[in-house]
């Protein structure tokens, strides 16, 4: 390594403990970014594992014609089964649908009639993807038009309405990502700044002794960085306590992969890093 | 050496150069002079590149204001020494590091870097002083820091604005008796001042300056 990179280094180092108190505002300003930040994505997380939630709720009944033979219906099963989005085929035979009647609306069928009028059905749910108005109507579409199928059932109102909100949701989502992650740059690009700003006179004498560009920016550059890791772990750190503590009251409520925790600290960095070169490119105009 | 040839330049919040023509050659030591706000400042800002004229054209060896590019200031910058009335030394370091600071920036050894500063500071007489920091020092004392500082890279001149504007006469006299002794060994010096008096007798080229044009 050159001379002069390992002056860089040192003088970003040293700058980071003579200026102690630019250091932590910098660095304190990197941490709330994160955190917030953090505090937002873990948001988005649940109201997504809501809307899945809700979404796997809607499945669709396909009610079977009453003269259909056992094994007419195994086939139908397979028929429906084999259409694309299709995750499961639940058969509810006659007898089942009597109990479930039974237990929903607190009467025996055979009791009021003689004869058992429900008739079997199927309840099939959708794979993931599948579970969106339009996928569920084509399905729906594909369904009735089966032989033996008498009629099909299900909540396409619910699943409008929940992509509607999802879509509302999402421009909602963006747009205050979009500020969140422009402000903080700002904020802490505005910090850097102004620590830069204290030091104008070692900027000036470096550019009247003949420093280049790349020279005066570097340990600026590594000062930035080097707050940016802080901010990060500090950041890093304060979630995994958090998500201790939540989960020592509540086991298993919060699950968060390993990685993210580095994510913060990596996305710290680069919130240094471009936050120290937004701000320098006032000062090194040459 | 350096040649400034009807250079017409502006300065934000100042009224500029009309017409300068000078010229310094090797060795030579040159006064420039003038009243305050005559443009002396801004006829050295246009030798160190740190402003870039309107027309005419400015030549410091081989550099040239028509030819050379932004990122080569540096380089031309690393030609000339520069000092100043308020010296502009780092105070939060030694009077070692201040004159180091020019020899990390330019990339030199670091054993070289202390042969280099410990051979400038007995230059100005300042080798014992070497671990005090500036605001320890007198005037006097800060200003030879500062010209140790900007003869460190062995420039070809030595630009100077207003050098003892800040000292009291018995330190003047040191400084101007330094930059004589720096010349003698074959730097050039353009020194600007406003005090006429340092001019007097003195049998140097002397450039005078009002308003923005040279005489």
């Amino acid at each position: 390594m050159s001379s002069g990179y390992l002056y860089s280094i040192t003088e970003g180092f040293r700058g980071l403990r003579r200026a102690k108190f630019s250091a932590f505002v910098s660095i304190s300003t990197i941490f709330f970014s994160l955190v917030l930040i953090g505090i937002f994505i873990i948001f988005i997380f649940n109201i997504q594992r809501l809307i899945q939630q809700i979404q796997s709720r809607v499945e669709l009944e396909v009610f079977i014609d009453n003269s259909y033979t056992l094994e007419q219906i195994d086939e139908l099963r397979e028929k429906i089964f084999k259409i694309n989005g299709v995750e499961s085929v639940l058969y509810i035979s006659k007898q089942e649908a009597a109990e479930i009647f039974k237990n929903q609306f607190g009467q025996d069928v055979f009791e009021i009639l003689d004869d058992n009028p429900l008739p079997a059905s199927f309840q099939i749910n959708l794979m993931q993807q599948f579970r969106s108005a339009d996928n569920a109507q084509q399905i729906f579409n594909h369904i009735i038009k089966l032989d033996g199928v008498d009629e099909v059932l299900y909540r396409h109102d619910l699943l409008v309405l929940l992509e509607r909100y999802i879509r509302l949701f999402i421009i909602i989502i963006f747009t205050m990502g979009v500020l969140l992650g422009i402000g903080s740059i700002f904020l802490v690009s505005n910090t850097i700044k102004l620590i830069i700003f204290s030091r104008r006179t070692i900027i000036e004498i470096m550019k009247l002794v003949g420093a280049t560009r790349r020279f005066i920016r570097r340990p600026f550059i590594i000062e930035g960085v080097v707050q940016g890791i802080i901010g990060g772990t500090f950041a890093a750190l304060f979630f995994y306590l958090i998500f201790r503590l939540i989960n020592l009251e509540i086991p298993g409520l919060i699950l968060i992969d390993q990685k993210n925790y580095s994510i913060l600290v990596v996305v710290g960095m680069l919130w240094g890093y471009i936050g120290s070169k937004l701000a320098l490119r006032k000062f090194l105009k040459y | 050496m350096i040649q400034l040839s009807n250079v017409v330049a502006k300065y934000p919040g100042g009224d500029g150069l009309e017409l300068v023509n000078l010229s310094v050659e090797p060795g030579e030591f040159v006064y420039l002079v003038g009243s305050s706000g005559a443009g002396k400042s801004s006829v050295l800002k246009v030798i160190y590149m740190d402003i870039v004229p309107e027309s005419g054209h400015v030549r410091v060896n081989s550099y040239n204001s028509l030819t050379m590019k932004k990122k080569h200031t540096p380089y031309l910058r690393r030609k000339i020494g520069i000092i100043f009335q308020d010296f502009k030394l780092l105070t939060d370091r030694t009077v070692f590091d201040n004159v180091a600071f020019t020899l990390h920036v330019t990339n030199t050894r670091n054993r070289d870097i202390k042969k280099k500063v410990l051979r400038v500071l007995a230059e100005v007489g300042l080798s014992h002083k070497r671990d005090k920091f500036p605001l320890q020092l007198s005037g006097g004392e800060q200003q030879r820091v500062a010209i140790a500082r900007s003869l460190v890279n062995e420039p070809i001149v030595l630009l100077a604005d207003e050098p003892t504007g800040n000292l009291d006469p018995d330190s003047s006299h040191d400084i101007m008796e330094l930059l004589e002794k720096i010349n003698s060994r074959g730097t050039a010096v353009l020194m600007a001042t406003h005090d006429y008096r340092l001019v007097r007798g003195s049998r140097r080229k002397v450039i005078k300056i009002e308003k923005g044009r040279t005489k």
